[in-house]
């Protein structure tokens, strides 16, 4: 019965991506310049007829519903279309650039929660506390700093001053990597490259950091609200007058009930978490998804642009649907109905 | 009752809440005792201080709540002195509290099963075999023979059904019976029931009051049961005491409190009482209202909605008077007037009330 429902959720994101795939297309021809112009550049060597014949193997002269029917049904099919630019095909593109997004996001997202847990519970159960005071005005900071800035001081301070941690990229030269999955910290592994390995997780650091440090307020902030009102419930009173020891009437019965809201924050956040690091990856020198769409709309390479946004709006979608699916477990008044 | 030390002492037990800048006065000079197996009612109208009361027992007030002074002897030991260690044995093993609103008591997210289960689990009253999990399957599964022997005992009807339901798949007396399950799970000696029947309608409270009074017969369970209601604690209890902002102000056995009231508070709650098959059924519901608990007066809290109010009344803290064996009542008037019927009345210069 349970699969079912995550089936059903599962089918329910065609009619989404299919929406989100009209907007995009629509949003992007709204935005005035020509991709074909830009594309030749101010150059002015090339003749009209040269002009019309890219212009054809794009299709662009066609009207814009013969357009859409084509990106429509090609992207049914699970091909993307070709780069204008790139001239590669958008999935074989993308498909190189994600898994540096996702594992820097999960690298970020982890920062987090292993930050924002701890914070919010003990602020919570210690409130008005020094401790508290303290982490909360950080987690406002943390929320208002801006994320390039926070990069470049984290550069500034263990990158440059201290020698700590890497400046740029994902991986130093000379481990002798081999890319498997393109995921680096799993490919070290699969290959059993230590160095490799190191080399990885410490390039990680740095991004992981910054990407997730706002993350990690928001999450500090709303746990500690719920879990204030899970401290005062009469059911922890019950948990106390049983005889449970107090850290696990924290645990158990306060923290248990306090993620509910805070799943759904997070759920949130992943997908912010996936979309909105564009600045950080170029602080970064990190090559993922944000860079690549970024420079796709300075050249108005419409289909890659599509095939991104399309990729941000599904992992989105599956990111909410997992929340859910973890809300259900937590939230047993839900999972009966 | 018997010889011996009673089970409970509690002498002049003052609670309080500090909030802004104030002193909520919830518990102030509580003093009662209760043998083994005894059942006693504190009544009182809502906001008198009766659940703090019970929780004071518990060391449960909520901060920055705190027990300001005073003693509670369980077993003759302080449970104002005991270690946080001692009082977790205490708490659900030898005194264990039913709570006033049964669905915002259980908890949503563990099933009523589990939730009984975890009681006989910190006490170790199944099994003392102390394996971690994964690997405590066998005392598991005692505990849950057990779970379902408590749950019949409380009258859930099949429990093999209901151990994996949740609180709210549960009617509000299903409830109730679970969280009485939980607090009999480890049969303690003294149960502090705040209110149980309130939310309950009235079949189901007889149902959950013949409950309990089968627990307090079969094993010998002392019970101090916390009511609004007069006529609810004179059926089910030995002894009652009536409680205003936050004191005792008569304490007796039922009969003495129901045939021969002398507090004029305890006169008032009984004349608000419909009686059936009375002729009279007048109902004379006690004129003003009650002081807050942050403010309250020098002498006699009940001294400004008292018909029988002196000047002396408003002077000082009034003591417990003794006025029969086992009867206290505080009150200087009618603690006076009982002493000596024909006494010159005129003598207290009166200021009557209106
Ligand atoms: N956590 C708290 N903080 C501040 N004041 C409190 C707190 N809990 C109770 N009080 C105050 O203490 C007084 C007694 O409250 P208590 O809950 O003991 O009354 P009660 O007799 O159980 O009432 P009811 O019949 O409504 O349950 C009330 O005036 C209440 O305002
Ligand atoms: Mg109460």
């Amino acid at each position: 019965m349970r699969s079912i429902k995550i089936l059903e959720r599962v089918l329910a994101t065609i009619p989404i991506m299919f929406g989100v795939a009209i907007i995009v297309f629509f949003f992007i021809r709204l935005t005035p310049g020509d991709p074909v112009d830009i594309m030749m550049g101010q150059g002015g060597a090339i003749s009209a007829g040269e002009l019309d014949r890219l212009r054809e193997e794009f299709h662009l002269n066609e009207p814009l519903h013969i357009q859409l029917w084509y990106f429509l049904r090609d992207a049914a099919r699970g091909d993307l279309g070709y780069s204008y630019v790139l001239k590669q095909p958008v999935t074989s593109l993308i498909a190189e650039r994600l898994p540096a997004t996702i594992e820097l996001a999960v690298g970020a997202l982890l920062f987090s929660l292993v930050i924002a847990l701890p914070i919010g519970v003990i602020s919570a159960v210690r409130q008005n506390s020094w401790l508290d005071r303290l982490s909360m005005s950080t987690a406002f900071l943390g929320i208002s700093m801006p994320g390039f800035w926070l990069g470049i001081i984290l550069i500034l301070l263990f990158s440059v001053q201290l020698r700590w941690l890497p400046v740029q990229g994902r991986i130093s030269l000379g481990t002798g990597f081999q890319e498997r999955t393109g995921y680096f910290v799993l490919d070290s592994l699969l290959t059993g490259n230590f160095a490799a390995l190191k080399s990885s997780l410490l390039h990680l650091v740095l991004p992981s950091i910054t990407l997730g440090a706002p993350v990690a307020a928001v999450i500090a902030r709303v746990l500690r609200s719920s879990m204030l009102e899970t401290l005062r419930s009469d059911y922890v009173t019950l948990a106390r007058s049983k005889g449970v020891a107090e850290s696990w009437v924290v645990i158990k019965h306060a923290l248990r009930n306090a993620m509910i809201p805070t799943i759904t924050v997070v759920g949130l956040q992943v997908g912010i978490l996936l979309g909105g690091n564009m600045v950080i990856e170029t602080v970064f020198g990190w090559p993922g998804l944000g860079r690549m769409v970024v420079k796709a709309i300075f050249d108005r390479d419409f289909p890659l642009i599509q095939g991104t946004v399309m990729i941000y709006a599904f992992t989105f979608v599956m990111a909410n649907l997992i929340v859910d699916v973890l809300y259900t477990y937590l939230n047993p008044r839900i999972r009966m109905q | 009752m018997e010889s011996g030390k009673p089970l409970l002492e509690v002498r002049n037990l003052n609670s309080v809440f500090p909030s802004n800048g104030k002193i909520v006065r919830a518990v102030s000079d509580v003093s009662f005792a209760l043998a083994e197996g005894q059942i006693l009612g504190v009544v009182g109208e809502s906001g008198c201080g009766k659940s703090t009361l019970l929780l004071s027992l518990l060391r449960l007030i909520r901060y920055p709540g705190r027990v300001e002074s005073g003693e509670m002897l369980f077993r003759e030991k302080n449970i104002i002195e005991l270690s946080d260690r001692e009082m977790r044995d205490l708490r659900g093993k030898e005194i264990s509290m039913i709570f006033q609103d049964p669905l915002s008591t259980l908890n949503p997210a563990f099933t009523v099963g589990e939730q009984i289960r975890e009681s006989l689990r910190l006490h170790n009253i199944v099994s003392s075999n102390k394996l971690p999990w994964p690997f405590d399957g066998l005392r598991r599964a005692q505990e849950k023979e057990r779970v379902l022997q408590i749950m019949n005992e409380v009258g859930i009807p099949s429990p093999m059904d209901r151990y994996a339901s949740y609180p709210h798949q549960f009617s509000g007396g299903m409830q109730q019976r679970t969280l009485i399950a939980i607090a009999l799970a480890c049969s303690p000696a003294l149960l502090l029931a705040d209110e149980p029947t309130t939310a309950l309608d009235v079949t189901i409270q007889a149902q959950i009051l013949n409950l309990m009074k089968r627990i307090n017969e079969d094993r010998g369970t002392a019970i101090i049961l916390v009511t609004h209601d007069l006529g609810l604690a004179s059926e089910f209890c030995d002894r009652i005491a009536v409680m205003y902002a936050g004191r005792f102000v008569e304490q007796g056995t039922v009969d003495e409190i129901v045939e021969n009231p002398q507090h004029p508070y305890t006169q008032g709650l009984l004349n608000c009482r419909p009686r059936i098959g009375e002729r009279d059924q007048t109902i004379r519901p006690i004129p003003g209202n009650v002081p807050s608990l942050a403010n309250l007066p020098n002498g006699c809290a009940f001294a400004p909605r008292c018909s029988y109010v002196k000047e002396v009344c408003e002077t000082g803290p009034v003591p417990m008077f003794e006025t029969d064996p086992g009867h206290l009542n505080r009150c200087l008037i009618t603690s006076e007037y009982r002493r000596q019927p024909d006494w010159d009345w005129g003598v207290v210069v009166g200021r009557e009330r209106a």
